[in-house]
């Protein structure tokens, strides 16, 4: 019994192992011979044993040395002034402080203090900085405050990107809920593209017109299936007949088979759907013949 | 140990590959083509070429022979040859194909002769699809140069079969009745000739009238009625030896012998005492069957293709009709139903419909029907049309036409026909003199 065990074992283990890594490989791979390329001796000493004389390494020492010097002044030296104010300047900045001073003037017709508003927006607390402006009584005022109020309100788009990153992140929480939950392929079918009935009524009758068959076509009882390669412009790279063992054997599905063909070849460029036309890249044709027992 | 990881991986990537596959097959996009066209298909037949004159004069005449029985068959559209961009030199030689598909055509037919000796030509021949740029078939024959027409009908029975799946009928042969000579006074020969009415030979002298010829199943012999010093007598004809045998000299009035799918017997009608029924003799034993036993006219009988089963047509509910029984004269069953009357029913070769005459308010008509008596379609029509014969593919029938009498009273002639089953293009056959009851063989080369 225990034997038989170990056996069974043995063999089990020979069997994974095989199923695992394969069976060794007996051919064993000869190394290939290169063939030498031949090339004529080219005279390089000329270039790599130069030897430099005495006086010339000196020379070059020189100037490495009055080279580092410099660079050690620049270093050292203090950086240039700053060009004098023009005349434009002093005019832009006594504006420029003009309009500072006028909105202080209007930021005190508000009751409340608006400095201190500027500061909170800081510290990041918007909520209390967007009540206060309800207060105002004055049209003009609110008129005049609303525009500064703009800049005031700023901190309500840090709340937004706030609640943004949150939703984000939600999200993606979701999301791969989702994925593991197996609802992700909806997401891609909701993306992939549609085909209409008109868009594939246009080729059918397309194709229709070029797929020539005689009467012996009655005989086929098979839908002939035709593998597609299109490209974007909707010229056919290749039409492959699929069935190839039944294109052997029945001299009528062969017929028929070839009929097929020539009217997918004939029929290129293909009237493809704008838009749509990489979900023709590789298609199939089912080619029906029971039409021809109506005829 | 790189081998064995890279031996696992290509594993893993080839079972991996398949998979994928498997999974873009499955949701390949599929678009069903339920319509089509049932046209004529645009052909080239290129001249086929050789080396001689006189070579070169027979490949002239083999394409020509190809492209009437392809053009007659109706199936095929030629183009003519004075619109070759490039006429082909050699079948042996891949056409150029952008110099035919402008034209329009589908299908390329090239082909050389060759010489091999003072009797004997070597013909060569291939078809080629022109919009999937590829060969569908070729072929190479030797054969005595006097049988360069029979080749031609070789070759146009293999280029019908892999262009539309259907066997050919081209390389078969019709034996008619010809007749000549006034009202009163009828020659009527047996006479042989192509399907396409080429090489015609008379079989009798016009000695003694002759009737209702049928060939056996082997082609080989046929089988005919004949009024000996007023007497009829059934008679079997070898093609080879060109022998007659009297089958038999039967009682009264006898009718329209026809082989068995076997070629074992002879089903054929006796008149005896007013009543005429339904016999079948044993070429072996000459030993005689009867099969159906009324008081009424049984008679035209033809077997199914299996032999299992026989039609005929009969009186025996009032009007003629046609009717169905085994092959023993059991479970007899009427099968037409329609106004008029039925006459000479023939089972199609592949058993799927029976070809019938049908006479109503003083016309005739050529039709067909399911073995179960639906589906009756007429094909043709006219003054007498009677007699049909199915080519040996069953698409096509052949029958006997005659006109309605001149003013003066004259019978105008009498002429073979062929129509397609579908009931369009019905086609005179030419022959030297009138000639009417057309029988087709099977493919000779089968």
């Amino acid at each position: 019994m225990v034997k038989s065990t170990f056996i069974s074992f043995g063999l089990h283990t020979i069997f994974i192992t095989f199923a695992y890594f394969g069976l060794p490989d007996s051919k064993v791979e000869e190394p290939v011979e290169q063939p030498i390329d031949i090339i004529d001796d080219t005279h390089i000493n000329s270039i790599t044993s130069l030897k430099l004389g005495n006086e010339k390494k000196e020379k070059l020492k020189k100037i490495k040395k009055d080279i580092h010097e410099l660079q050690k002044n620049k270093k050292i030296s203090p950086p240039p002034p700053p060009p004098l104010p023009t005349k434009k300047i002093i005019e832009k900045k006594n504006a420029v402080l003009k309009k500072a001073k006028e909105i202080e003037e209007i930021a005190s017709l508000i009751k409340k203090k608006p400095n201190v508003k500027i500061e909170k927006k800081s510290k990041k607390k918007p909520p209390k900085v967007v009540k206060k402006p309800e207060k105002i009584k004055n049209k003009q005022k609110e008129f005049l405050a609303k525009g500064i109020l703009k800049t005031l309100t700023e901190p309500k788009v840090f709340q937004r990107k706030e609640n943004k990153d949150r939703k984000d992140t939600n999200q993606k929480v979701l999301n791969k809920i989702k994925t593991i939950v197996g609802n992700s392929n909806r997401q891609v079918q909701q993306t992939e593209i549609r085909l209409s009935q008109t868009d594939i009524n246009r080729i059918q009758m397309h194709v229709t017109k070029y797929f020539n068959l005689s009467y012996a076509a009655s005989e086929v009882k098979m839908i002939i299936p035709l593998k597609i390669s299109a490209n974007l412009d909707g010229t056919i790279k290749t039409a492959r007949i699929i069935d190839k063992s039944l294109y052997k054997k029945d001299k009528f599905y062969r017929a028929a088979a070839d009929a097929a063909r020539r009217a997918v070849l004939d029929s290129s460029p293909l009237p493809l759907p704008k838009g749509k036309e990489k979900k023709f890249q590789n298609f199939i044709f089912d080619f029906n013949t029971s039409f021809i027992n109506d005829y | 140990m790189y081998k064995i990881f890279d031996f696992f991986f290509l594993k893993i990537t080839v079972i991996l590959f398949s998979f994928l596959c498997v999974q873009a097959y499955s949701e390949d996009l599929r678009i069903k083509i339920n319509s089509g066209q049932v046209e004529p298909l645009p052909i080239a037949i290129a001249n086929f070429t050789g080396k001689t004159e006189n070579v070169n004069n027979i490949g002239l005449q083999i394409s020509t022979v190809i492209s009437n029985n392809l053009v007659g068959s109706g199936q095929f559209k030629a183009m003519e040859s004075a619109a070759f961009i490039a006429p082909p030199t050699s079948p042996s030689i891949r056409p150029n194909f952008t110099d035919w598909s402008p034209l329009g055509i589908k299908a390329l037919i090239t082909g050389s002769v060759k010489s091999i000796n003072d009797d004997q030509i070597e013909i060569e021949f291939r078809l080629w699809d022109v919009i999937a740029e590829t060969d569908l078939i070729g072929l190479r024959l030797t054969v005595s140069s006097k049988a360069w027409r029979r080749v031609a009908h070789i070759i146009s029975d293999e280029i019908f079969e892999r262009l539309s799946g259907d066997s050919g009928y081209f390389d078969t042969r019709i034996v008619y009745v010809a007749e000549s000579g006034p009202q009163n006074k009828r020659l009527k020969r047996l006479a042989i000739m192509d399907q396409d009415g080429e090489n015609h030979q008379f079989l009798t002298d016009g000695s003694f009238l002759v009737l209702t010829p049928r060939f056996s199943p082997s082609s080989q012999e046929i089988t005919y009625l004949a009024y000996f010093k007023n007497e009829p007598r059934v008679y079997i004809f070898n093609l080879e030896t060109g022998q007659q045998e009297l089958l038999g000299a039967f009682p009264g009035m006898t009718f329209a012998p026809r082989f068995s799918p076997s070629g074992e017997k002879i089903i054929m009608s006796l008149a005896e005492k007013g009543v005429t029924d339904i016999y079948t003799m044993d070429l072996n034993n000459q030993e005689v069957n009867r099969l159906t036993d009324s008081p009424s006219i049984d008679t035209s009988p033809s077997f199914s293709p299996n032999g299992k089963k026989i039609i005929f047509n009969s009186d025996r509910g009032g009007s003629q009709q046609l009717y169905i029984m085994d092959s023993n004269g059991k479970n007899v069953k009427r099968i037409s139903f329609g106004k008029g009357r039925y006459a000479t029913p023939v089972w199609a070769p592949k058993g799927e419909l029976i070809a019938f005459t049908k006479m109503l308010k003083n016309k005739f008509y050529i039709g067909v029907m399911s073995p179960d008596g639906s589906g009756e379609r007429l094909l043709a029509e006219g003054y007498l049309v009677e007699g049909p014969t199915w080519a040996p593919n069953g698409r096509v029938l052949m029958y006997f036409k005659q006109e309605a009498p001149n003013d003066d009273g004259k019978s105008t002639t009498v002429n073979l026909y062929k129509i397609d089953v579908t009931g369009f293009r019905e086609t005179r056959i030419i022959t030297p003199s009138d000639g009417s009851d057309p029988a087709w063989s099977p493919l000779l080369l089968d």
